[in-house]
């Protein structure tokens, strides 16, 4: 009983770290942690039918992000096995023009060589991420009760996440 | 003010109240200040107009100078056994020049704008004739003032809708003189600086993190242009240009890509029809008693059903539209069961409740609330889908709520093993002001288990948070119409008006029961499509049509594709929803 609690609060940790990974290679044990048939994925009141196809639209077409956990609270639902989570944050969006695998939409400069036209930096540095406004975050997160003795095999039931508000001064349109 | 253009009317008017002059009358005191009004209007056929009184004087208005000038001679005539004595307090000097430079102005914004193409043309003021010949572009001083002035008149003009503007042959050195430019049009599409002598980028620096919408930007004939790093720097300024100088610098389309999530908010998730009109009737039902008698939810609970609330006191950024930037939780704090702020194990425990006696002791603690379903339904967001293994289905509600009175039991004063010194302690410094009553955002949880023709409530997850306009509420572009279009998810929640709730139970929820009720334009079909089709299947494509938002050829489509069945239909609507282009939806 004692670590319960930090059990669920670890899991949704990883669960945020995971949607701010920017490597596609990294996301295999986060799609492990859904059940793989049944598994209900709404997005801002989207459902999506799949939990790769989720993923995969998440890391193809939504830039990096970073997400902060400001609050927890669950209930363990006797008699079916499952935990029921409600969750609070807040996310980040990266607003320097660039997507996940570093490309901007900056034509070809003609001619010219130096930079990439992103700006005046070195060309071999590694582009940093300018971090937009905070957009706030509620998710509801349905998972096997495995997850409190720490297994985090196909436990996720249903991922219900939600934009509750949004900054005005964002690049980002959701 | 409005258009000149349109309405002359009202420019003639403007004028009148510009040369209007401020007179005052002393003397009249032994009469009422309508007949004072009257007899001056009698006597002098000089009307003063928008008259009070102030002390022993009355105060108003003559239209003009000459009447004002006449009216002095009027000076000691008798009225009610007095000597009037008239004078003139608002000179019309000062005044009048510079509500003339105004009229001047706003005329001459109206003149250079195009409605049709939504376009500003500020290029060559210097050269204006009608600024010319008012002296307006006659000094450097005037100069630097003009421009802002006309910025300040153009935001009032609510008639000026502006998506371009065109300062070119400006011989503008900097921004100085226009970078409040990008106060009144913060997201102009297209601007044209061209033919000026723009040379630094210092000068362009004023308008970084700026025109966040700005498409196209034109600088020929500007020194800068002629700078190794001018195309990057302009780039970095403006995240959203496309075009610089007529020439393709961002691929539009991978601009989009970047800038958006392909997740497009709505304000409604339901897995099924029927789910979506059980859900709306239990939020419905359950917050009007949860406003009004909290006690007699308590059917909905059994022992091992589980409530707890936790609050979210971090603050949003002050750019959310309405965020309330100074939150205070003073009643919920002890109660709240936000893990991530409390390590003490007994803590989370005793913060859990279970069974209906410590349920109906937290829902006492918590300040009385009214929600605003019906009055604001866009203000609320729901999504709701089936929960296999309680055989039920959980109901999410983002929204809002009033607190519209202290709980009736202060958690701060019955908090369990508080022994007074420690209490004290705590409290220290601890006044009533942390408690004063406010707007709260919320996200509630509800897992529902169907059972005996009811509800049971299994497990309900309050999360209170400072009060900020939802993400789903649309920008005040067009705020209503969206309604009057019948399509809108709104529907649901408005209409049904509020169900008097007369027996003490909620209404039973049950998935299954049929949707009624629901407004929803039909369809319309091409009437050769329409002929074909028979009532059953036009019923059909209608709730299709409701449940996805699809236009009518993609609703046909869909549902010639499924065998006119609907749950075949929303399975594979469902399934390929993310691959619907965005012109199949209304």
């Amino acid at each position: 009983m004692n670590s319960q609690s930090q059990t669920v609060d670890t899991f949704i940790k990883k669960v945020f770290a995971f949607l701010d990974e920017k490597d596609s290679q990294q996301l295999a044990p986060f799609l492990q942690c859904f059940e793989p048939t049944s598994s209900k994925i709404i997005v801002n009141a989207n459902p999506f039918a799949q939990p790769a196809v989720f993923l995969e639209t998440w890391q193809r077409a939504v830039v990096q992000t970073q997400h902060v956990l400001t609050g927890l609270d669950y209930h363990v639902i006797p008699g079916t096995g499952t935990t029921v989570c409600s969750v609070n944050g807040k996310v980040r969006f990266d607003e320097s023009g660039r997507d996940k695998q570093g490309q901007d939409a900056t034509a070809p400069e003609l001619g010219a060589v130096a930079g990439a036209g992103a700006g005046p930096r070195a060309p071999a540095a590694k582009p940093r991420p300018l971090w937009g406004p905070y957009f706030g975050l509620s998710l509801q997160i349905i998972l096997d009760d495995r997850v409190l003795n720490g297994d985090h095999n196909c436990v996720i039931y249903s991922f219900n996440y939600t934009m509750v508000y949004k900054p005005d001064d964002s690049l980002m349109s959701v | 003010m409005q258009n000149m253009y349109q309405n002359p009317t009202a420019f003639a008017q403007q004028n009148a109240l510009e040369r209007r002059v401020k007179i005052s009358v002393k003397g009249w005191q032994n009469a009422t200040r309508q007949d004072l009004v009257s007899f001056v209007s009698r006597k002098t056929r000089i009307a003063i107009v928008d008259s009070s009184v102030e002390g022993n004087l009355v105060i108003g208005y003559v239209n003009n100078q000459n009447e004002a000038q006449s009216l002095l001679n009027w000076n000691g005539v008798r009225f009610a056994g007095n000597a009037l004595k008239f004078e003139i307090l608002g000179n019309g000097g000062g005044d009048a020049g510079t509500s003339k430079t105004i009229v001047l102005l706003k005329s001459f914004l109206f003149k250079r704008y195009s409605p049709q193409t939504k376009m500003l043309d500020l290029g060559n003021l210097r050269n204006d004739p009608d600024l010319a010949t008012n002296g307006l572009f006659s000094s450097q001083t005037t100069q630097s003032k003009i421009f802002p002035a006309m910025m300040k008149l153009a935001s009032k003009e609510s008639q000026l809708v502006v998506e371009s503007i065109n300062l070119s042959d400006n011989e503008l050195k900097d921004l100085n003189m226009i970078s409040c430019l990008a106060q009144t049009y913060p997201n102009l599409k297209n601007l044209c600086l061209a033919n000026n002598q723009i040379s630094r980028f210092r000068a362009l620096e004023v308008w970084k993190n700026k025109f966040k919408e700005l498409r196209e930007l034109l600088m020929m004939n500007n020194p800068i242009t002629t700078e190794p790093l001018y195309r990057s720097e302009v780039l970095r300024l403006f995240p959203r240009l496309v075009i610089l100088d007529n020439v393709v610098i961002r691929d539009e389309t991978k601009l989009q890509q970047v800038f958006s999530i392909p997740m497009k908010l709505q304000q409604f998730f339901f897995e099924t029809n029927d789910l979506g009109q059980s859900s709306i009737d239990f939020v419905t039902n359950f917050l009007t008693l949860w406003d009004t008698n909290r006690s007699q939810l308590m059917a909905l609970y059994t022992p091992q059903s589980q409530f707890s609330v936790a609050i979210d006191s971090s603050v949003p950024a002050s750019s959310v539209p309405n965020a309330d930037q100074n939150p205070t939780f003073g009643y919920y704090l002890p109660l709240s069961r936000n893990l991530t702020k409390i390590s003490s194990e007994r803590t989370k425990e005793q913060r859990l409740a279970m069974g209906q006696e410590a349920i109906d002791k937290i829902f006492k603690s918590l300040p009385k609330t009214k929600h605003f379903l019906q009055e604001q339904a866009s203000s609320y967001s729901v999504e709701a889908f089936s929960y296999p293994q309680v055989q039920g289905f959980t109901i999410t509600l983002h929204g809002f709520f009033e607190e519209s009175a202290a709980p009736e039991i202060d958690a701060n004063k019955s908090t369990p093993n508080s022994a007074g010194g420690r209490n004290r302690r705590f409290n220290h410094g601890h006044g009533n002001t942390p408690n004063k009553l406010a707007k709260r955002s919320f996200d509630r949880t509800w897992v529902i288990v169907p059972s005996q023709g009811t509800v049971i409530v299994a497990s309900d997850l309050l999360t209170i948070r400072p009060f900020v306009d939802g993400s789903w509420i649309p920008q005040q572009v067009q705020p209503e119409p969206v309604l009057a279009q019948g399509q809108s998810p709104l529907s649901p929640l408005g209409p049904q008006g509020v169900q008097p709730i007369t027996q003490p139970q909620i209404q039973p929820v049950i998935p299954g029961v049929p949707v009624q009720g629901v407004a929803v334009t039909p369809l319309i079909l091409p009437p050769d499509v329409q002929a074909k089709l028979n009532p059953l299947q036009l019923d059909l494509l209608n709730k299709i049509h409701q449940e996805t938002k699809l236009n009518a050829e993609f609703t046909y489509l869909l549902a010639d594709q499924s065998g006119w069945n609907f749950d075949v239909a929303m399975k594979g609507f469902r399934e390929s929803v993310n691959n619907i282009p965005r012109e199949a939806f209304v």
